[in-house]
């Protein structure tokens, strides 16, 4: 029995070996893969973080508020700062307009008046206060509040703008907040007999609570998710599954060769001759990924992007990527002995593959799917293996952590190859 | 069981699940050791479904078959040991070399090391392929194809050699080759199932002929009874035409 699932493996390698297109499909289409997708999305994040977020601003105020709001994004990473629009000042109309062209993704306009009109609520409130003037009233308060418009390009995504918005929304809070309280201590200070005591550097000791943002690890090193972390791994299972085309072929080329004729014939079974595929496609599938993890330990940080981090536990590495390769392996037995044809077998493998990574997770996260397809989510076996790896590579986790992923997985294989087995006795008692 | 049938088949029918025609209808033969038994028939007449049944490669809807006193799918791994195929369509694999199908039959039939190495070489030499033997299928003529496809068939020595219409698409001198390399098995001790097209070729080389058609064995015996016993026809052909008629099958 040994002897003959060697001459299986050692038949299928050569096969394999001499099939330079399925090669190709297997080793080099998701190395570039990988490349390419990693460098988008790291240069997608990196434009913005790098140059920023392009903001158009228009200050008619000319007073505190206008200046150091101006002053804060000219030096806030965060903003590509222009109050300029083909070389002209910019104003409030033409911010409108090339903002809705989509020039910039963010106009900002601070009125005239504003500062003026956030000094004379607080001096009015200051008085009110402490009984100077009891004429205020509260809706003369709200009547010259300050409207600053932020204006935002309708074709930017939407959960990308909300970041931006609120980091601004959040800027502008604070020098308002900054300019309410330097009037007020003035206020005071005007008011109060001993001018001394009035309070100083009074913005300064309203920052009493401070955000300290850490991404949650159990790894000892702190591990910080990039474009790397998130595709090296999304991308090496989904090439790990693709392998079912050049599998799946290969066991409808056997039977359009004739050669399944004649191994039916021989004393052999199907289990044997799936075995010896089985055997050569995972190792092909390990390769694939040790691979994909060389990809991203060596030749991404060449091309400036930053290192893959592995985590802590390499033996649950090992035992993941086996029991994804033995899950990616059963699927295209699967498809295989399910396809008539080999151009069935390659759409129907490559559509169920595509269909699968963007229900896994491996296109867009599943935390920002709906409901319904989060929990259609749960049934791919590439969410499966996706999220054993982030455990790994993103949480520190230890293979403990990943144990009922790699179940998962196994059964997922025993599956396949038991549906296979019944549908090949079903299509040979004809 | 005679003590000299090797097969013998009783009641054998066979209806595909996609038609209600049976393919192969309550056929009996018996075939004896070391004969060569020619299965005779227009395209269509069940030769095929009676040698795929014979190899295992589906079942029958009814009807027993034993081999060597051996029920046939009570013992289906070890009487497929003792069985060899050699298909009408080439199987094999056209990116190996000859040298290597060869090794991968072999193997599967359990043979290996110098025993495996000194037949694909003795066969290899016998069929003219010895200088070709490291040449990938693809790159072979139809002939070299046909002697490769007939050497991966009976490297395993087997008692019973099936053939289906092994000489389909060569020139003479490779036909010449098979026919004296296959009475060269039989005298050896092979039985063999053999089916063709060729009258010529199956009264040259059968020990015994059955002409089947529509399912139905129509008749049975040595080449020469069938031709006395059927008047006015000279050889196998015209047996043959006067008991399948004249209609086309297919």
């Amino acid at each position: 029995m040994i002897s003959k699932l060697l001459a299986v493996v050692k038949k299928e390698t050569l096969l394999l070996l001499r099939d330079r297109v399925g090669l190709s499909i297997l080793f080099i289409m998701p190395m570039i893969l990988i490349l390419v997708m990693t460098l988008i999305q790291d240069a997608a994040f990196k434009t913005l973080n790098e140059k920023g977020v392009p903001i158009v601003f228009v200050n008619d105020d000319k007073d505190s508020l206008g200046i150091l709001i101006e002053q804060g994004l000219r030096n806030n990473e965060l903003c590509a700062f222009n109050d300029s629009i083909d070389g002209h000042p910019a104003t409030a109309e033409q911010v409108k307009l090339s903002v809705a062209d989509g020039k910039f993704l963010v106009g900002i306009i601070i009125p005239k008046g504003a500062t003026a009109a956030i000094r004379k609520n607080v001096t009015q409130l200051v008085n009110e206060t402490l009984n100077v003037d009891s004429t205020v009233t509260v809706n003369a308060l709200a009547s010259d509040s300050v409207e600053i418009t932020i204006l935002i390009d309708p074709a930017t995504k939407k959960s990308f703008l909300t970041s931006i918005t609120s980091t601004l929304h959040e800027f502008i809070s604070e020098v308002k907040t900054k300019i309410m309280f330097q009037t007020f201590a003035d206020q005071i200070a005007e008011v109060i007999p001993d001018r001394s005591k009035a309070p100083k550097n009074a913005f300064q000791k309203t920052q009493v609570i401070r955000y300290k943002e850490i991404y949650a690890s159990k790894a000892g090193n702190t591990i910080i998710p990039n474009a790397v972390q998130h595709n090296v791994p999304a991308w090496a299972i989904f090439a790990m599954f693709f392998i079912s085309i050049p599998l799946s072929g290969s066991i409808l080329k056997e039977k359009n060769e004739g050669s399944v004729f004649r191994l039916n014939t021989m004393p052999s079974s199907y289990l044997l001759l799936m075995n010896g595929k089985i055997i050569v496609y995972v190792i092909v599938c390990m390769i694939q990924f040790l691979l994909m993890l060389s990809v991203g330990l060596y030749i991404l940080p060449l091309l400036g992007l930053p290192t893959l981090v592995l985590g802590n536990s390499f033996l649950g590495i090992l035992l993941l990527t086996l029991a994804t390769a033995f899950a990616a392996t059963g699927y295209g037995v699967m498809v295989g002995t399910l396809a008539a044809t080999e151009h069935q077998a390659a759409i129907m493998g490559s559509l169920s593959i595509l269909l699968l990574s963007a229900l896994g997770g491996i296109w867009v996260p599943t935390y920002i799917m709906p409901e319904l397809m989060r929990n259609i989510s749960a049934f791919s076996p590439l969410n499966w293996a996706l999220e054993g790896f982030y455990k790994l590579f993103l949480r520190g986790a230890n293979t403990y952590a990943i144990l009922a992923d790699m179940v998962k997985l196994l059964l997922f294989f025993v599956g396949t190859i038991a549906v296979s087995s019944f549908v090949n006795r079903k299509k040979r008692n004809v | 069981m005679s003590t000299t049938a090797i097969i013998e088949i009783q009641g054998l029918t066979k209806i595909f699940k996609n038609s209600g025609e049976p393919a192969v209808n309550n056929i009996s033969l018996t075939i004896n050791r070391n004969e060569i038994f020619g299965l005779l028939g227009p395209n269509g007449a069940g030769k095929t479904t009676t040698i795929s049944m014979l190899c295992g490669l589906f079942p029958p809807t009814s009807g027993t078959i034993m081999i060597n006193g051996e029920n046939f799918h009570q013992y289906l791994t070890g009487i497929k040991q003792m069985i060899g195929v050699v298909p009408q369509d080439i199987a094999l694999y056209p990116t190996l070399t000859a040298r290597e199908n060869l090794d991968f039959f072999g193997r599967m039939y359990g043979l290996k090391g110098k025993m495996l190495k000194e037949r694909i070489e003795l066969w290899l030499q016998k069929l003219g392929l010895a200088d070709a033997g490291n040449r990938r299928i693809s790159a072979f003529s139809g002939g070299m194809k046909r002697r490769v496809n007939l050497i991966a068939g009976v490297l395993h020595q087997p008692e019973i050699l099936f053939l289906d219409e092994p000489t389909v698409g060569v020139d003479v001198q490779t036909r010449n080759v098979i026919i004296e390399n296959l009475k060269a098995v039989n005298a050896a001790g092979t039985t063999i199932i053999y089916t063709s097209h060729h009258m010529e070729e199956a009264e040259d080389l059968c020990t015994t002929v059955s002409i089947i058609d529509y399912g139905k064995i129509l008749t049975r015996g040595t080449p020469q009874q069938l031709i006395a016993n059927n008047p006015g026809c000279t050889n196998l052909e015209t047996v043959f035409l006067n008991l399948t008629k004249r209609k086309l099958r297919d």
